[in-house]
């Protein structure tokens, strides 16, 4: 009878190792897996988020900080992506400015992962792929899909409910960990609140006329496939969603900022800091609840039969058909407009202008595919690589 | 600094689990249960997850 | 698309109905059930073979920090029991208030609205101040089955009302709506509706007791123990949860699983008794085994369920109903989604519901108030039936868990109606929000 007991033990021991050594293993992987940034010919300084945040150093929140300056003065501009890291076509079109921008006037500030803790966590409960593969013309290149939050390892407990600072209003505990519910956030508080301290510090030291938060959202959320933009920014994103509309034939339209809903990027910084804050939204049909398997090819062309059917039912907040929300339209559209408000904005202020070449288009995404604008590591100078 | 009671409070609540599972004689299903449990204490202690 | 998601999830159902054939338990089928959606998955790729051990491993950690709560907070309470602490505070309540019956429940009441109203969990709730008040009631002259049908709706409510509704959260932060102004069109309805349950289920006495009876069958309390004693542990638990509220910027984030620590030391303190606290938290685990295997085998469950695309099906069946029925299979819907999911069913049917419903002019936060009084029904329905499990286990009522279900049905019934006329009416009850902030 005993030693029947210590067989069964035994045998459930051997299955609890091999469930927790091969379930955990891919996770372990997955928030150690680097993946390679070639700076492109408008890089000219490579920085770290610590740098304006003594908070963040030594930590897994700090992140790199890409700065592109021109030849001539002008004004500065921040674009943030990856600020909910399972929002990946923000982080795509950042990389994309990242390897292939040339800054001619004025500064053009890039975080292509801004909750770089995000991007090293997985979603438990919601089944995601760990990773994704963008097609280029020498290979496969991997990207690590994150998750909406930090990871606890980093940021453990969250409170039983989040008080926003500074205006003490009642959050959920998950937001705490959430970096675009924690703006303008403090030096020394949270970890994810050192992470946008540190942006508004960017931000005030540097003095950035404008600041691009980049996102993706659900077709069935209402506040998708826009620009979304406090008072102050609503003159430029205007103008902004209507030339995209008329010169490149896709629609964005214009949301105002909530006033009385805190910790959004774009409500505190146009509200703590000189800023003109912009906040990007593509549709994600992958991040919808009503779809099938959440597989990788979903997350990259964003068909799905059951959203289709509920689009019929008019259901949506964005057109949808056969064709999907494939990753080259999303990426192209946050690329468009980014390079779009940047010219509005240099149009009404010339002197604090920011002049940018070699981003692709719109139409040049979609067309070429997201991958043929990411250049080949195993070629690319050492010194060029940075991995993130 | 507060997250280190948290990993001393999950190694506490693996070691009440192994405990109980070593000390259960007869019941099988028990027994699977403690270990499943374990899983993401153990993982978590480990900074895995 | 519909069709091979459909079978994966009659192969996860046959698959729970086969291991319940077979004698195991909830928890064992529950597990399972998610292995068989997982291999059914993998056969077609949806997620690979490869990935299935990833997500029961990923999913396990849905609802980690729950454990930690639950562990905590069970072990607190255990100590608190031990010292004989509970029975001294039933022993003067019963003194006090045995005369005064309604005065008697409604107090009661307050005590169990409590602790869930600030942590926006009706388990937290039954595992601090469940036992007492559930001995309580039984000295009042309630049969078991009606003070665990107390305990249950009343704990649901407390999750339900204000600060902290985690329902609510959930919904809000997936929809971007901002978390203010649900006291009054979540206080109005859990007060009214908690007072109708106490006086519904409690207010006959049913046991011949009388006074000196009860008294007389009440456990003896050690010589030292006094109200100071029972008092610190909970002035250190509720000290800990408002400094954070009071000073939010100076005070650490402590969070529940620490705060139930801190006030479990507390309590072994000052206990007048010794207690071995090594041996006393490993029978509380053990005791509590069934609940934290559930709560790791859901998220296991919904992982599964995400990966395969059996939960966006079922999201997208409760989506595609026509307005009217929608409207009226929420009675259903809701509380069935919180008894296989928990808070996941927030998730997986809220947001889409709370957007659609938005969409066409009802008031989403109303809306929203009136779902989060209906979910907390589903936490007494199986598989995982949480509440209701440990509305059960505190009142220590031995008998069918069915029939305990069954006597709650004439508050459920009325809060389910309250629930869907705040849906349909929200866009009139608007002021409520207005009122609020
Ligand atoms: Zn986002």
């Amino acid at each position: 009878m005993m030693r029947r007991t210590w067989v069964i033990k035994a045998i459930l021991v051997v299955s609890f190792l091999a469930l927790t050594i091969l379930g955990g293993l891919g996770l372990y992987e997955q928030r150690r897996f680097d993946i390679p940034i070639v700076a492109g010919p408008g890089v000219t300084k490579v920085v770290k988020l610590s740098d304006y945040s003594q908070g963040l150093k030594g930590t897994i929140a700090d992140t790199l900080v890409f700065i592109l300056e021109g030849k001539e003065a002008g004004g500065k501009a921040l674009i943030m992506a990856n600020t909910h890291a399972n929002e990946p076509e923000g982080m795509l079109a950042a990389l994309i400015m990242i390897e292939n921008a040339v800054v001619d006037r004025g500064t053009l500030i890039i975080i292509p992962q801004f909750n770089h803790s995000a991007s090293r966590n997985t979603k438990p409960g919601d089944g995601y792929p760990l990773y994704f593969e963008i097609e280029t013309e020498w290979g496969k290149k991997t990207f690590r899909m994150g998750n909406r939050d930090a990871s606890p390892l980093d940021q453990w407990p969250d409170p039983d409910v989040y008080i926003h600072y500074p205006e003490k209003q009642l959050l959920s505990f998950i937001d705490a960990r959430n970096t675009n519910r924690t703006w303008p956030g403090r030096p020394n508080g949270l970890l994810m609140e050192r992470v946008t301290f540190a942006a508004m510090e960017i931000m005030r030291r540097e003095k950035v006329d404008i600041a691009v938060d980049i996102h993706g959202a659900e077709t069935m959320f209402p506040v998708t496939n826009c620009i979304v933009a406090p008072e102050k920014s609503l003159r430029i994103a205007t103008m902004a969603a209507l030339t995209v509309k008329a010169k490149e034939g896709f629609d964005s339209h214009v949301e105002p900022s909530p006033v009385g809903f805190r910790g959004l990027s774009h409500r505190e910084i146009g509200d703590h800091a000189e800023t003109l804050p912009f906040l990007l939204e593509a549709p994600i049909p992958f991040l919808d609840q009503p779809t099938g398997p959440k597989t990788e090819k979903f997350l990259l062309d964003g068909k799905d039969p059951f959203l289709l059917s509920l689009a019929r039912k008019k259901k949506l907040f964005v057109p949808y058909d056969e064709s999907g929300w494939p990753v080259e339209k999303r990426v192209g559209q946050h690329c468009s407009l980014t390079m779009e408000i940047l010219r509005q904005h240099a149009k009404r202020v010339p002197d604090r202008a920011v002049e940018v070449r070699g981003v692709p288009r719109y139409a040049d995404i979609v067309k070429n595919g997201v991958g043929s604008y990411f250049h080949d590591p195993a070629k690319a100078e050492r010194s060029k690589i940075y991995l993130n | 600094m507060v997250m280190i009671f948290y990993y001393v409070i999950s190694a506490f609540l693996a070691v009440l689990l192994i405990w109980n599972f070593i000390r259960e004689k007869k019941n099988v299903e028990d027994m699977a249960l403690y270990l499943l449990v374990l899983v993401p204490l153990v993982l978590r202690i480990l900074r895995v997850k | 698309m519909s069709g091979q998601i459909g079978i994966i999830l009659g192969v996860m159902i046959l698959a729970y109905a086969a291991a319940k054939a077979a004698k195991l338990s909830v928890e064992i089928s529950m597990f399972l059930s998610a292995v068989a959606g997982g291999i059914g998955g993998a056969l077609v790729r949806t997620p690979s073979f490869g990935q299935l051990f990833r997500h029961l491993v990923e999913g396990s950690f849905t609802y980690l920090d729950v454990i930690l709560v639950f562990s905590t907070a069970t072990i607190f309470m255990a100590i608190i029991s031990e010292s004989g602490g509970v029975n001294y505070v039933v022993r003067a309540t019963v003194r006090y208030f045995y005369n005064k019956r309604v005065i008697a429940l409604l107090l009661l009441m307050i005590i169990i609205l409590i602790p869930g109203a600030l942590t926006g969990a009706g388990s937290i709730s039954l595992l601090v101040v469940g036992a007492p008040v559930a001995m309580a009631l039984g000295l009042l002259g309630i049969p078991k089955r009606r003070v665990a049908a107390i305990l249950f709706i009343v704990a649901g409510l407390s999750a339900a009302a204000p600060p902290v509704n985690i329902w609510a959260m959930i919904l809000t932060a997936g929809t971007a709506i901002p978390y203010v102004g649900f006291e009054l069109p979540l206080g109005i309805p859990v007060l009214l509706l908690g007072t109708f349950t106490v006086l519904v289920l409690g207010l006959r006495k049913q046991a011949a007791t009388t006074f000196e009876k009860a008294l007389k069958g009440m456990p003896e309390v050690p010589a030292k123990m006094s109200w100071w004693r029972v008092l610190i542990p909970f002035l250190v638990f509720f000290g800990s949860v408002l400094a954070y509220r009071i000073w939010p910027f100076r005070f650490p984030v402590l969070g529940l699983p620490l705060e139930f620590t801190l006030s479990a030391v507390a309590a072994w303190l000052v206990s007048p008794k010794k207690i071995n606290i090594l041996t006393l938290s490993r029978d509380t685990v053990k005791r509590l085994l069934p609940l934290l295997a559930t709560i790791v085998v859901v998220g296991m469950l919904q992982q599964v369920m995400t990966a395969t695309g059996v939960r966006g099906l079922l999201s997208f069946a409760v989506i595609s109903t026509p307005l009217v029925l929608l409207i009226l299979s929420l009675a259903v819907v809701i509380p069935v989604s919180e008894g296989v999911l928990t808070y996941g069913a927030a998730a997986v049917v809220g947001i889409p519901l709370i957007w659609y419903l938005d969409s066409i002019g009802f008031h989403a936060t109303v809306a929203i108030a009136g779902l989060t009084l209906l979910w907390p029904l589903g936490d007494g329905l199986p598989p995982t039936a949480l509440i209701g499990r440990l509305s059960v286990m505190v009142s220590e009522y031995k008998e069918s868990y069915w029939k305990f279900l069954r006597s709650t049905w004439l508050p459920w019934l009325l809060i389910t109606i309250v629930g869907i006329l705040m849906i349909v009416f929200s866009a009139r009850l608007e002021f409520l929000v207005r009122w609020s902030m």
